[in-house]
């Protein structure tokens, strides 16, 4: 599988790493009055799409950036390749 | 008290080997240290390596030489760079690089981390294409440019500096492992 990287170009799979569903991007606010749920939520609850998944992904034997790669389980054909701090950003993050 | 004279010695012993058309040997005497952005100071960083390499900030996966300490400055990832340089004190390498950037980057010596390896010579890509991921056509990865991979399962940063010429660098710990790699690469391939 190659992996199309925003500023390489595509690089094998192997060289990255995987850590799971994008919306781990979206930490819930430690200081909310339901924090506890909220929490529990971001950390145990996941979708498990058959098709199009968003997913963090870390070239950690390359530039070592985080992306979001948007792949079809079902066919492994990689959609969409997303710097992660692109992403963040453009969801009002700082960083 | 006795009184020792410790002679320093590279990595790999200053290996250099010629197989047919491709030479592979040992660099020594080169410094590497990496400069990395401070959050959101891209401006300052950019205007302290003009100021004190005379080179500008090189995009990721590109190098671009700077006009002092015959410095080649290497672009490895969105806040990070490398700077590889002639430094004759090998002690000096990171306040070299300090004193000429300033306050505006990280500075950190990695010259004793990566052992260095330059392999040059017509057959270069026949010797490298078995073990080595990345595209190394001149359209995909032209002379300048910079990249971190993998060989063998051990990480590489490989430079290509000249037509038929790539420096290989990999940490100082699993040095021997990749050189045997290599050479053996080259040595299935050279005709």
């Amino acid at each position: 599988m190659l992996i199309d990287h925003p500023l390489l170009g595509p690089r094998d799979a192997q060289e990255f790493v995987i850590l799971g569903d994008a919306s781990l991007i979206d930490r819930p606010d430690w200081q909310a009055g339901d924090a506890a749920q909220r929490f529990h939520d971001y950390q145990h609850l996941r979708d498990n799409p058959a098709g199009e998944h968003r997913e963090l992904w870390f070239h950690e034997q390359g530039d070592r950036s985080w992306l979001v790669v948007t792949r079809n389980t079902l066919t492994h054909e990689v959609v969409k390749v997303e710097l992660a701090r692109d992403v963040a950003i453009a969801r009002g993050r700082d960083r | 008290m006795a009184e020792f004279a410790l002679a320093p010695r590279s990595t790999l012993g200053g290996y250099a080997e010629t197989f047919g058309s491709v030479t592979l040997a040992e660099v020594t005497g080169l410094a590497l240290v990496s400069a990395a952005v401070p959050n959101g100071g891209d401006d300052a960083f950019a205007a302290a390596l003009a100021e004190g390499l005379g080179a500008a900030r090189p995009a990721t996966g590109d190098s671009v030489a700077g006009d002092r300490y015959g410095a080649r400055l290497l672009g490895m990832q969105p806040d990070q760079i490398f700077i590889l340089f002639e430094e004759p004190d090998p002690n000096r390498a990171a306040e070299t690089v300090a004193d000429a950037l300033g306050p505006d980057a990280y500075v950190t010596d990695q010259s004793d981390s990566w052992a260095m390896l330059r392999i040059a010579g017509a057959g270069v890509r026949a010797a490298l294409e078995r073990i080595c991921m990345l595209d190394l056509d001149d359209a995909a990865f032209p002379e300048g440019r910079v990249a971190r991979t993998v060989m063998e399962h051990l990480a590489v940063i490989v430079l290509r500096d000249g037509a038929d010429s790539f420096l290989l660098m990999s940490p100082r710990s699993s040095a021997r492992s990749f050189l045997h790699a290599v050479a053996v690469s080259v040595e299935n391939t050279a005709g």
